[in-house]
């Protein structure tokens, strides 16, 4: 509500060309969101589509293959992580990640592979990519403890059917992640939620240009990250308050709209199973 | 669960003890600064605090001080400062919040206007600081390359994007510079460093001044050919800088060679090629005293669009005051006192070197006058 209110100034000056301008330019207090936006949902997808298979894996890795003495160490330390603040990590990953990625990720991809759009730009190591690998490794903890307790929660005579139907573990545990199937959603729903509103350490790895991102290489802002460089000082301007504010506001409603769909999804994969 | 929750306890007892050995240390080293120079305290009655908020860019001196004063007048005296943010200092000191607000810009035309409307402000400068250009040239030494503000702006504009362009070579015929294309670093957040630097740019180059101009945050025209990076506050952007070969960068220049970035020399009014020395500097605000305004008078249109690129030989040219936003009319006539005392002493015994930190340059005695004469216009309604 509030959101909405305190924004209304720029979205009745602008309209909805605020959500389709990528200028950032407070000199003459023009402001638009685009770039931000899609930064927001590029960083997450990346984080998301490599945070996914780490959290399953890393959860099943706790609960079925170490041995049960080091299991707590292990799910400590990875509740310990998920924990951390995120300014932790945004200095880490400005200091240790992103020059690595750089020099051995970045770098042969936009060699070998830089026909695809995909990695076209010549990488600097403050960049889009960079940060949805940071925030890729930020939620995997968070995602793989939600995991991890429903995978732990699975009834033990499933297990033992399994098993008893002369099942390899391999077999087992793909017929176990398909019974929690709802649950591996939730976990990365949940962790899709963190990486979007994500602030910190996203401010000090994604580049903060103001432009429309074209490739994975690209610097680029993200809504969160743009609220936490311009706010400070955002009240020497008329419209920057209800500009930042806008932006929140599209966020949660782009945030709204990716956890309605996602509870319909979840909905039907129940259903069908 | 049970090794969870210890875990955590023990991870809450290990921070505890590492913020309390850190309080401990700097209270040992505060104290010992403190203790070197006694002063006689100047009142002896009065007692009290007052609050002031803004320039997180003051805001390491400004403790210095408040610690400094609260030490000299047997702890009668307390300073409380915040560093927000100059905006939001500003905007907090409008609601009438704070006593005193710190800013790196002073107020804008129109709100100054509002106050005088309101019984007046004075404000006035308190301290200089200095932005020093950096770069990542591997082949470059440090304070080698020389540079003009119209060259530094036109790689910011994008026009110039190879260090080997003629316009650098130019200047620089002794120096191997490389094919490489230049990476401009410049801030991300908001910050007065960001809105002196511009007002240079602006100054030197007509084409900054009509395409771009001078704010807290710009639209950069080299980020749209993807040749800018944007860091958070001055460690973002020396990390920027440091991370990226063939880089240029502006900050603070204490940060500067706190980090060890590699500096260039920047080309004054009279066409010397200078570095942030205190002569420099001091040959800069000199220079400045006679375009200055009083403190009850209206800065916008003087700082920093004018004071940038002063004349004089040895003069700096990219130097910024930090400022000090007062009422002129307080209810409270123990605030007056105090805001009184404690900038008086501010101006005077504040601006010697031992009261100095590192990095902050304090006011010739002409610009610490600015102050003092606005000080007597303090009253109580």
């Amino acid at each position: 509500m509030s959101l909405a209110v305190t924004s209304s100034p720029i979205f009745s000056r602008d309209g909805l060309s605020f959500i389709f301008k990528s200028t950032w330019n407070p000199v003459k207090e023009d402001y638009g969101i685009l770039p931000a936006l899609l930064g927001t949902l590029i960083t997450s997808a990346l984080a998301i589509s490599i945070s996914t298979p780490l959290a399953i894996s890393l959860a099943v890795f706790s609960a079925e293959i170490i041995p049960t003495r080091f299991r707590g160490l292990i799910n400590n330390i990875s509740d310990l992580m998920a924990s951390l603040p995120s300014v932790i990590y945004g200095l880490w990953g400005l200091y240790v990640l992103a020059p690595i990625l750089y020099q051995h990720v970045m770098n042969p991809l936009h060699q070998y592979l830089g026909f695809i759009p995909l990695f076209s730009t010549k990488p600097i190591p403050t960049n889009l990519f960079t940060a949805g690998v940071l925030l890729a490794i930020m939620i995997v903890p968070f995602a793989s403890s939600v995991i991890r307790e429903a995978y732990n929660a699975v009834p033990y005579y499933l297990k033992e059917a399994a098993y008893s139907l002369g099942m390899t573990k391999w077999e087992a545990i793909k017929t176990l992640l398909g019974y929690i199937k709802s649950a591996i959603f939730a976990g990365m729903f949940l962790a899709l939620g963190r990486a979007m509103g994500e602030t910190m350490a996203v401010a000090m790895v994604v580049g903060n240009t103001f432009t429309f991102p074209r490739s994975l290489f690209d610097m680029g802002y993200t809504i969160s990250s743009l609220i936490a460089n311009q706010f400070p000082n955002a009240e020497a301007y008329n419209y920057m308050i209800p500009a930042l504010y806008g932006g929140a506001f599209l966020l949660f409603i782009v945030g709204l709209i990716i956890n309605i769909v996602g509870l319909y999804w979840i909905k039907k994969v129940m259903i069908k199973s | 669960m049970k090794t969870g929750t210890k875990l955590i306890i023990i991870a809450a007892v290990a921070i505890v003890v590492l913020i309390s050995v850190f309080v401990a240390s700097s209270w040992q080293t505060s104290t010992i600064i403190q203790t070197t120079t006694p002063t006689q305290p100047t009142t002896h009655m009065l007692s009290g605090s007052i609050d002031g908020a803004g320039a997180t860019f003051l805001n390491p001196q400004m403790q210095a001080w408040a610690s400094k004063f609260y030490e000299i007048t047997g702890g009668r005296i307390k300073i409380n400062y915040q560093s927000i943010g100059s905006g939001a200092g500003q905007a907090k000191f409008r609601e009438g919040i704070l006593d005193f607000a710190g800013s790196d810009p002073p107020l804008k035309s129109d709100i100054y206007n509002e106050f005088k409307g309101k019984g007046g402000i004075i404000q006035f400068p308190v301290i200089i600081g200095t932005i020093v250009i950096v770069h990542n040239i591997p082949t470059v030494e440090s304070e080698k390359l020389k540079l003009t503000g119209e060259v530094v702006a036109k790689i910011y504009l994008g026009e110039i994007m190879y260090w080997d362009d003629p316009a650098i070579k130019a200047l620089n015929p002794e120096l191997n510079l490389p094919h490489e294309k230049i990476i401009a670093v410049h801030r991300s957040d908001g910050s007065g460093t960001t809105r002196v630097f511009t007002a240079y740019l602006a100054k030197v180059s007509q084409d900054w001044k009509s395409k771009v101009g001078s704010d807290f945050t710009v639209a950069w025209p080299v980020d749209q050919l993807g040749n800018g990076v944007g860091g958070k506050g001055n460690e973002g952007v020396s990390a920027a800088v440091q991370q990226n070969l063939y880089s240029i960068g502006y900050v603070e220049t204490a940060y500067a060679y706190e980090v060890g970035l590699k500096t260039a020399l920047i080309q004054n009014k009279d066409g010397n090629y200078v570095l942030p020395t205190k002569e420099a500097v001091e040959s800069a605000s000199k220079a400045l005293v006679r375009i200055l305004p009083k403190a009850d008078e209206d800065w916008s249109n003087i700082f920093p669009d004018e004071t940038v690129d002063p004349p004089g030989k040895d003069s700096y040219p990219i130097t910024s005051f930090s400022f000090v936003i007062l009422r002129q009319a307080y209810d409270n006539p123990v605030k007056v006192a105090i805001l009184k005392e404690f900038f008086q002493w501010v101006l005077t015994e504040g601006q010697k070197n031992e009261n100095i930190v590192v990095g902050y340059d304090p006011l010739p005695p002409e610009v610490a006058m600015i102050g003092l004469e606005g000080l007597k216009l303090l009253k109580t309604v």
